[in-house]
């Protein structure tokens, strides 16, 4: 648990694949961790009604999306034996193929990495007030729903 | 008394703003009503509010600077 300090969540833009690739550099010295799980969320060119996404304009409620991000994080070390976790989400306009999520959690064994992963990223879709605007080509949008 | 009232998503395009103060209002049933009476198509649209960034359920009772903000239904990720 030696990460376990408060980090902030939310980027401006989408999250380059350096920045992940550095990330992961950066775990080289962490020679106890065994496992690495790891969850991107990438944009999609979803049709709706014969019009295609370009792109996703999340916003967010900040503070209360940091709250939760922290609860998230604390939970997740309570439940499984993690050594580290990396939380990033988006705000602002990320376009079709660009990365809006960066889930990264590391255990000394796989399972908890895998478990822990997965429910991260279930309890960021449904507690942490961020919302996704889809944006159409001719410049009209809705508002994502999340399934 | 003054209630900041926070608006996103699809509930900042219908209101035209993501930042409102109301008040008269001394609890989140009289909040919605006046939101409701100013803005008939949020009575519409689906949301949850937070007071002071807890989500609440049911009436709260509302206090001189408190915030409130009306989540329409997350959509991160």
């Amino acid at each position: 648990m030696a990460e376990k300090k408060k980090q902030t969540v939310l980027m401006q833009g989408p999250i380059p694949a350096s920045f992940i690739a550095n990330s992961i550099a950066k775990h080289s010295s962490k020679t106890n961790i065994g496992a690495h799980s790891i969850f991107l969320g990438q944009v999609r060119t979803d049709v709706v009604e014969n019009k295609t996404v370009l792109a996703i304009e999340y916003s967010a409620y900040a503070e209360m999306a940091e709250e939760k991000f922290y609860h998230i994080r604390e939970s997740a070390f309570k439940k499984y034996d993690l050594i580290c976790m990396h939380i990033y989400h988006s705000v602002g306009v990320v376009k079709a193929g660009e990365m809006s999520l960066f889930v990264f959690v590391s255990s000394a064994h796989r399972a908890a990495a895998f478990e822990a992963c997965r429910e991260i990223v279930e309890q960021i879709k449904k507690e942490v007030p961020v919302w996704g605007k889809e944006m159409f080509e001719d410049e009209t949008h809705v508002w994502k729903t999340n399934t | 008394m003054a209630i900041e009232v926070l608006l996103f998503g699809q509930l900042s395009e219908i209101t035209g703003a993501d930042k409102l103060t109301v008040t008269k209002a001394s609890s989140t049933v009289e909040l919605v009503q006046v939101l409701h009476k100013q803005f008939p198509n949020l009575a519409l649209a689906n949301y949850k509010l937070a007071v002071n960034k807890v989500l609440t359920e049911g009436n709260t009772v509302l206090k001189d600077a408190d915030v409130v903000a009306l989540l329409p239904p997350f959509s991160g990720g």
